[in-house]
């Protein structure tokens, strides 16, 4: 018998490919279900994209149809991708902001508004309230809106003179 | 409602279609630039931004699909010239003038921004879902073209005398972004759109104003002359049929074909 937590162990082991962390810490899992018809179990998954333009969602969804489909008793697995509810940095788990802080990437604490530069009202890159994730100076600045991946920003930080990465507040 | 009215079925294709066809070439012109961005950090917003503009019209094309019985790709690449609702603006190469590039996607950007908000309270839930999410990515495109326009404005009397004639030589043309589609306000009046008219026009020129003002930049917007056709209709420059030539060239060698 095949349950939603059997599934959701599988899933947990599921990194994304360009960040160190499971899509369940991401925040990506939004509903697991299972229907048994006789022999073989259908499992159906919807996940959210963190970016619509992310490359990463293929690769995703294939990781998923692999090793939730090697699951003895899993017939078909289903993945779809919706919009409702959005998709946040609110939805990375504690463990999954310990891990990203460790790879020098930082995330928007809960709850945060915007903190990219307002809109419309700014010329500086003005000096921002985002701790180095190396030393925990809050002499940082934003470098570039446009990271390595869509949902990522790049800081500077003029105290220990490290760049490092800030996940955007969506 | 998760499904159309029969009636509103063709006003709604065409909506649909003049918000992919805008993202689709402003995506290919962003792309323009990948690898001769004035500096890296440029090279890699303005290559972003075709990867989020050509995502979002691909996921429109998707919302479409069902409706005309045509896969993405057919939408995106099997269409003749008159077919697009693209609007003008975003056919116009821009000659790697990075001034008109910037002062193009400033148009733009704050455009689609407002569409997207406004079709983010659509009754039909399929677009309203898409649309709130594609709004949150183009609040960034927003942000980081203000930034240049400020700068380039405040920068020195060359940059600030070539972004003043961008906009001199666009904003004629920039208003057409807001021509309506065929029987758009049927779609307005059934929630499908749900927008003041003339109030989208004045919040895009009222932010706008603001932004180049703070630059020290002087620009005049007015509404478009009702009547007046242009690419919501079909009716488009000579630039669109080159820029699909080069876009589609892949795609016509073998239609249908996984490459």
């Amino acid at each position: 018998m095949i349950d939603t937590e059997a599934i959701m162990d599988v899933l947990r082991e599921i990194p994304d490919p360009e960040m160190p962390i499971s899509i369940v810490d991401l925040g990506l899992v939004e509903d697991v279900r299972v229907e048994t018809n006789g022999e073989a179990a259908s499992v159906f998954i919807d996940i959210l994209p963190t970016f619509v333009g992310c490359p990463a969602l293929p690769m995703i969804e294939n990781e998923i149809r692999t090793k939730v489909g090697a699951v003895e008793g899993v017939g078909e697995v289903s993945v779809q991708f919706i919009y409702d509810p959005p998709w946040s940095v609110d939805r990375i788990s504690d463990d999954g902001r310990r891990s990203l802080a460790a790879h020098g990437v930082t995330v928007p604490e809960h709850g945060s508004k915007l903190d990219v530069p307002g809109h419309g009202s700014t010329v500086e890159l003005r000096t921002s309230a985002i701790a180095c994730p190396f030393c925990g100076s809050n002499e940082t600045r934003l470098d570039s809106q446009f990271g390595p991946t869509r949902c990522r920003m790049i800081y500077y930080c003029e105290a220990c003179k490290n760049s490092f990465e800030h996940m955007k507040r969506v | 409602m998760d499904s159309l009215p029969e009636n509103l079925k063709q006003p709604m294709i065409d909506l649909l279609l003049a918000v992919a066809d805008d993202k689709l070439m402003l995506g290919h012109r962003n792309s323009d630039w990948t690898g001769l961005g004035p500096i890296l950090e440029e090279d890699i917003a303005f290559s972003s931004l075709a990867q989020d503009e050509i995502a979002h019209a691909q996921v429109i094309y998707e919302l479409l699909s069902p409706l005309v019985d045509k896969t993405a790709d057919e939408l995106a690449y099997g269409r003749s010239v008159d077919q697009y609702r693209c609007a003008q603006i975003v056919e116009l190469p821009d000659n790697f003038d990075w001034a008109v590039a910037i002062a193009r996607q400033f148009f733009c950007d704050h455009f689609d921004r407002l569409r997207l908000r406004a079709l983010s309270h659509s009754s039909y839930k399929p677009l309203a879902d898409v649309a709130s999410r594609l709004a949150a990515e183009e609040q960034v495109h927003v942000d980081h073209v203000d930034a240049w326009i400020v700068r380039l404005g405040r920068g020195n009397d060359e940059s600030k005398r070539r972004l003043q004639t961008a906009l001199d030589q666009l904003s004629p043309m920039a208003p057409m972004l807001f021509e309506p589609v065929d029987r758009e306000a049927e779609l307005t009046g059934a929630g499908l759109y749900p927008q003041a008219e003339t109030d989208m026009f004045h919040a895009w020129r009222d932010v706008l104003q603001h932004v180049a003002h703070e630059g020290g930049l002087a620009l005049e917007l007015s509404p478009p002359n009702a009547g007046a056709q242009g690419g919501r209709r079909g009716h488009h420059s000579e630039h669109l049929k080159s820029l699909l030539d080069e876009m589609c060239e892949v795609y016509r060698l073998e239609p249908g074909v996984a490459w």
